[in-house]
C-alpha cells in the first residue's frame, strides 16, 4: 500500500524463509548470522521502503506465519500477540470483549504487530494512549545467537529487570526479530465525534493549539493539518488549508458535554466549526491517516514544540501537506518538487531551530542519495553502534538501512 | 581510600564536596532498605554535570565503582554502596533549570523532588502525574532510575510515561542526550532502557518532564467490604465495565488500624477497604462515579463514603499513604514487600497470603494498588524474637513466589536493587538475564556503574541479609519512613 516499489529490493535475488514457531525463527536467525547472510525481518511490508536503501538482501524473514493472539487476559487489560498478526486482525479478535489496541499507525489495516513495535509508528491516538513503546509491556525476542528471549513481563505495572521492550521500539529490526509482544489494552469507548476547525491562517491554529492543551478538554485525538482540505471538509476553492481536528470519545453524554464546552471555547478563534459523528466522522478519519499517502512526493516524520507551530508552518513550503498531533508535536510532512527540491526542503527543515527530528519516511532512491534518511545521531552515535554490534556481531540484519 | 584519588576528587569538587569521615558518610550507608549496609570508601557531591563528567572520568581510569543516589527513599538497596567505591550523591544538583507552561514541559536537574515539580507549575494548574507515596522527599533522579509509578499510574503510567528526555553521564564519563524536550528521536528507545535500569547504565543529570493540566473533575469514594473477594470482585467489576480509574487502592484490617492509630483518617473498621478515585471532564466523572459507587454496592460493601470536599480527599489520601509508616504502631518492626500479580488473580493469591499468615503466625497487613496487581504486604515481626527477623524474609520471599506463580512480577515500583538480585533467575531464564547484561556492557563495559544490582551475584562482603531496621536518619528522628 504505501510502497511505490522504488527501493523495495529485488525479490528474485532474494530467499524467503517463514519461520513456523519462535523456536524456529530463533534457530533459523542463528543460522543465518553463522552463515552472514543479509536477513530482513519482516512482516506485511508495508513499510519495506522505509530507511536507507537496501544492501544486498539474501533471506527474507517473513514473520507472517506467526499470526495468533496468544493470550487475552480482558480482565487485565492486556493481550500477548504475535509479531505476523495484522493490528486489523487483532483488533477484530479484541474487540469481541469491548477492547482494543488503541494504535492508528498508517496502513493500520495491513500493518503486522512486529513492523509496527519495531518502527514505534503510531497516528492520531497517540495523543490519549501514546506510542507503541508506551502500551508494550513484554516482549519476546530471536537474536542472532538463536537464543529465545523475553523481557519486561505480562502484568503492567513491572519495573524487573532492563526493559528491552522499548529498547526494541524503534529498532526497525537492526538488533533481533520480534516473535511477540504483550501489550495493555483500553477499553473501546462508547461514544465518539469529533470537532473540525478551520483556522484563518497559522497564528489562529496556534491559538487553537494553546487553548486545547490549556484547557481541562480530555480529546481522544487532537489533530492539527496544513493542506488541501481532507474529507468532511469544506471543498469550496479557496477554503483555508489550516485546520485542527479535536475528537472526543467516551460515554454519550460526556461526549455531548465536550463537544460543547470546546466549540464555545474554539469558536471564537476558528473561521468555522463543524461536528462530524456517524458514518462521515468514521470516513473523515479513515481519509485522515491514508490521504496523504495516496499523493506524490516525499514525506518525513517530523516534530516540533506544539506550541511553536505557527513558526512551523511558516517554515514549510506552500506546497507542503502537514498532518500532525497538535499537543505532542509530531507527525508527517508531504514535500512536493523534485528531488533536489525535496532535499533542500528536508535539509532547511533540519536546520531550523522550530524542527527537531526530521526523518525521512517515503522518498526515492535519488533523495536518498542527496540527503541522508535519519538526520544526526547527535551524542548518541557511539551507543547505537555498540549496541548494534551486541545484539549482531555479524551485522547481518536490516541491509544497512538504518537507523543502527 | 588511596589518598591520591581522593585529592583528585577534591580537586572537582572542592574539599567540602568530599566526605570520608565516619559520621559523615552515615547516612549514605544505606537507602530506605536498611537492613542492607555497606559504608563506603568516600561520598562525592558535584554540584553540576561536568563535576560528575570529571568524577566518574577519574572512577573510570582508576577502576573505582561508583554508586549514584538521590535523596535515598529507595526500597530495594539500589544506592547500597560498593566496598571500596565511592557514592556520588546528587543533592546539590538541585535546580529547576525550565518552566515551559505553553509546550506543558519542565527541565530540572535530578536532585530536585518530585513533588516540587507540581508545586512550581501549580499555579498554572498543572502537575506532575507520577506520585510515588515518597514524593514529599524523593528526588526525581532516583525516580527516573526506578521508574517509579505511585498511585494513580492506572491510568496515568509511571515515569517513563512522563520524562521526554534526559541529559546523562555515561559510566566513561561521556554526556549523552536521550530524547529531548522536542519528540521523537529516531532509533531505538534508549531512553526507556535508561529509565528504570537502576543507575547501572548512567547517571542522569538533567531530567525533562512533561506536565499535565488538572482534570476538571476528581471523585473520591472509600468503600468498606467484609471480604476480600467483595473489594477484588468490586475491581474487577469496574475495570470490566470499560473504566480506568485515576486509582483503585485497597487495604485490609490491619493496615486500616494501623492508619487510624497513626493519622486517623476515620477509615471504618472493616475487613477491607477500597479506595476509588476517578478524574477526567465533569460529565464523564458523574456519570461514571455513579457506576462505581453501584457497583460497590452490588458486591456486598457496608458503607460507601464520598469525599465531599477536597479536604475530605486529602484526609483518605493521607490514610493510605500513611499505611507503611503506621505499621510501627502496630508492630515493632515490619518488612515492605512489593510484587505484582495480574488483576484477576488477586482474590486467589491474598487468600494464599492469609493462610501463610496462620501458618507462619506473623500478621501481615495488605496495602496496594488493586487497579494493577502491585501488592505491598507489610509482614510484622519483633526482631527481640529470636529467629523472627529470619522468618520475615521467608515469608515475604514466599510471598514473592505466589507472585511469579500467577505469573506477575518480583517488583512493581520499588526495583530490584540489591534487595532482589537473587530472585531475578526466578522470572527469567538464564539466556534473558545474559541478553540484559550484555546490554548493560554496552553502556558499562568495566562493570563501575552501581555493581551488584539488579542482576544476580554472590552476596557482596559487608552486606548483611535481614529484614527492616531503622534508618539511622530515622533513629535520630531526622526522617520518616513513607
Amino acid at each position: 500500500m504505501s510502497n511505490d516499489g522504488l527501493t523495495a529490493p529485488d525479490p528474485a535475488a532474494t530467499d524467503v524463509v517463514q519461520p513456523s514457531s519462535a523456536r524456529d525463527a530463533a534457530a533459523t536467525l542463528k543460522r543465518l548470522s553463522e552463515e552472514g547472510l543479509s536477513t530482513v525481518v519482516r512482516g506485511s511490508g508495508t513499510k519495506m521502503d522505509w530507511g536507507r536503501p537496501a544492501s544486498k538482501i539474501d533471506v527474507m524473514l517473513d514473520m507472517r506465519r506467526l499470526n495468533r493472539v496468544l493470550e487475552h487476559q480482558h480482565g487485565d487489560l492486556t493481550a500477548t500477540i504475535e509479531a505476523g498478526a495484522t493490528l486489523r486482525d487483532v483488533n477484530d479478535v479484541l474487540s469481541r470483549l469491548g477492547q482494543g489496541l488503541p494504535l492508528d499507525p498508517p496502513f493500520a489495516d495491513e500493518a503486522t504487530i512486529g513492523g509496527i513495535l519495531a518502527t514505534n509508528d503510531s497516528g492520531p491516538l497517540r495523543h490519549r494512549y501514546g506510542a507503541p513503546r508506551d502500551l508494550v509491556i513484554g516482549v519476546q525476542l530471536a537474536t542472532t545467537d538463536g537464543e529465545l528471549t523475553k523481557a519486561g513481563g505480562k502484568v503492567v505495572k513491572n519495573v524487573a529487570g532492563y526493559d528491552l521492550s522499548r529498547l526494541i521500539a524503534g529498532s526497525f529490526g537492526s538488533l533481533a526479530a520480534i516473535v511477540s509482544a504483550t501489550f495493555k489494552l483500553s477499553p473501546i469507548p462508547d461514544a465518539s465525534k469529533t470537532i473540525r476547525l478551520a483556522a484563518r491562517d497559522a497564528a489562529a491554529l496556534a491559538q487553537i493549539v494553546r487553548a486545547v492543551m490549556s484547557s481541562q478538554l480530555d480529546p481522544m485525538a487532537f489533530e492539527v493539518g496544513a493542506g488541501p482540505p481532507g474529507a468532511g471538509a469544506p471543498s469550496s476553492p479557496g477554503a483555508p488549508r489550516l485546520h485542527a481536528l479535536v475528537r472526543f470519545a467516551s460515554l454519550a453524554a460526556a461526549v455531548d458535554a465536550q463537544v460543547a464546552g470546546a466549540t464555545a471555547a474554539l469558536q471564537p478563534l476558528a473561521e468555522s466549526v463543524q461536528v462530524i459523528e456517524g458514518y462521515a466522522e468514521r470516513t473523515l478519519w479513515r481519509t485522515h491517516a491514508s490521504q496523504l499517502w495516496e499523493k506524490p512526493g516525499a514525506i518525513v516524520r517530523a516534530s516540533w514544540l506544539p506550541a511553536s507551530i505557527a513558526n512551523v508552518l511558516d517554515e514549510l513550503p506552500g506546497d507542503a501537506e502537514l498532518v500532525g498531533r497538535g499537543a505532542v508535536g509530531a507527525g508527517l510532512v508531504r514535500i512536493g518538487g523534485d528531488e533536489t527540491e525535496q532535499a533542500r526542503v528536508i535539509g532547511a527543515l533540519r536546520h531550523s531551530p522550530h524542527f527537531g527530528n526530521v526523518v525521512i519516511r517515503r522518498g526515492s532512491p535519488k533523495l536518498k542519495t542527496l540527503v541522508d534518511v535519519w538526520g544526526p545521531q547527535g551524542d548518541r552515535g557511539r551507543l547505537l553502534a555498540a549496541m548494534k554490534r551486541a545484539f549482531d556481531p555479524n551485522g547481518v540484519l536490516n541491509a544497512g538501512r538504518g537507523p543502527l | 581510600m588511596d589518598r591520591a584519588f581522593l585529592n583528585s576528587l577534591r580537586r572537582i569538587v572542592g574539599d567540602a564536596g568530599v566526605l570520608e569521615d565516619r559520621l559523615d558518610v552515615i547516612t549514605y550507608e544505606c537507602d530506605g532498605l536498611a537492613h542492607l549496609r555497606q559504608t563506603p570508601g568516600a561520598v562525592v557531591l558535584p554540584a553540576s554535570a561536568a563535576d560528575v563528567q570529571a568524577i566518574v572520568k577519574l572512577c573510570a581510569r582508576a577502576q573505582v565503582p561508583f554508586v549514584a543516589r538521590g535523596h535515598g527513599t529507595g526500597l530495594s538497596g539500589g544506592a547500597l554502596p560498593v566496598a571500596g567505591g565511592i557514592v556520588i550523591a546528587m543533592s546539590r544538583l538541585n535546580r529547576v533549570l525550565q518552566i515551559d507552561i505553553p509546550n506543558q514541559r519542565v527541565t530540572v536537574e535530578p536532585g530536585v523532588t518530585n513533588l516540587e515539580i507540581t508545586r512550581q507549575v501549580a499555579p498554572y494548574g498543572c502537575y506532575y502525574a507520577p506520585d510515588p507515596s515518597s514524593q514529599q522527599v524523593c528526588s526525581i533522579g532516583g525516580n527516573v532510575a526506578e521508574n517509579s509509578g505511585g498511585a494513580h499510574c492506572l491510568k496515568y503510567g509511571f515515569t517513563v510515561h512522563h520524562v521526554l528526555g534526559v541529559e546523562a553521564v555515561m559510566p566513561d564519563g561521556e554526556l549523552i542526550h536521550l530524547g529531548g524536550p522536542v519528540a521523537d528521536t529516531p532509533g531505538p528507545d534508549l531512553l526507556g532502557l535508561v529509565i528504570g535500569s537502576e543507575g547501572t547504565l548512567a547517571i542522569v543529570t538533567s531530567i525533562t518532564v512533561r506536565i499535565l493540566r488538572r482534570p476538571e473533575a476528581v471523585q473520591t469514594l472509600l468503600a468498606a467490604f467484609d471480604t476480600i473477594e467483595g473489594g477484588g470482585g468490586a475491581v474487577s467489576d469496574i475495570i470490566g465495565a470499560g473504566i480506568i480509574p485515576a486509582a483503585v487502592e485497597m487495604m485490609d484490617s490491619l493496615a486500616i488500624r494501623a492508619a487510624e492509630a497513626a493519622v486517623h483518617p476515620n477509615f471504618p473498621d472493616a475487613d477491607t477497604i477500597l479506595i476509588v478515585e476517578l478524574d477526567g471532564p465533569q460529565a464523564e466523572v458523574a456519570a461514571l462515579f455513579d457506576v462505581v459507587v453501584d457497583i460497590c454496592r452490588r458486591r456486598g460493601a457496608t458503607t460507601v463514603e464520598v469525599a465531599t470536599s477536597d479536604e475530605h480527599r486529602a484526609r483518605i489520601w493521607r490514610g493510605r499513604k500513611a499505611a507503611f509508616a503506621a505499621m510501627g504502631r502496630v508492630s515493632p518492626n515490619y518488612y515492605v514487600q512489593d510484587g505484582v500479580v495480574p488483576r484477576t488473580r488477586l482474590p486467589e493469591v491474598l487468600n494464599r497470603i492469609r493462610d501463610l499468615e496462620k501458618r507462619s503466625g506473623l500478621r501481615i497487613g495488605n496495602v496496594f494498588h488493586a487497579g494493577d496487581g502491585n501488592l505491598h504486604p507489610l509482614i510484622c515481626y519483633d526482631e527481640r524474637i529470636p529467629g523472627q527477623s529470619e522468618q520475615a524474609v521467608e515469608v515475604a520471599s514466599e510471598i514473592l513466589r505466589y507472585c511469579i506463580d500467577a505469573g506477575g512480577s518480583l517488583t512493581g515500583e520499588h526495583g530490584i536493587g540489591a534487595d532482589k538480585a537473587e530472585y531475578m533467575p526466578s522470572m527469567f531464564a538464564a539466556e534473558d538475564l545474559a541478553l540484559m547484561q550484555r546490554v548493560r556492557a554496552v553502556f558499562d563495559p568495566r562493570g563501575l556503574c552501581n555493581p551488584g544490582k539488579v542482576f544476580p551475584t554472590p552476596r557482596l562482603c559487608g552486606e548483611v541479609p535481614g529484614p527492616y531496621r531503622r534508618h539511622p536518619a530515622e533513629a535520630a528522628g531526622l526522617a520518616d519512613r513513607m
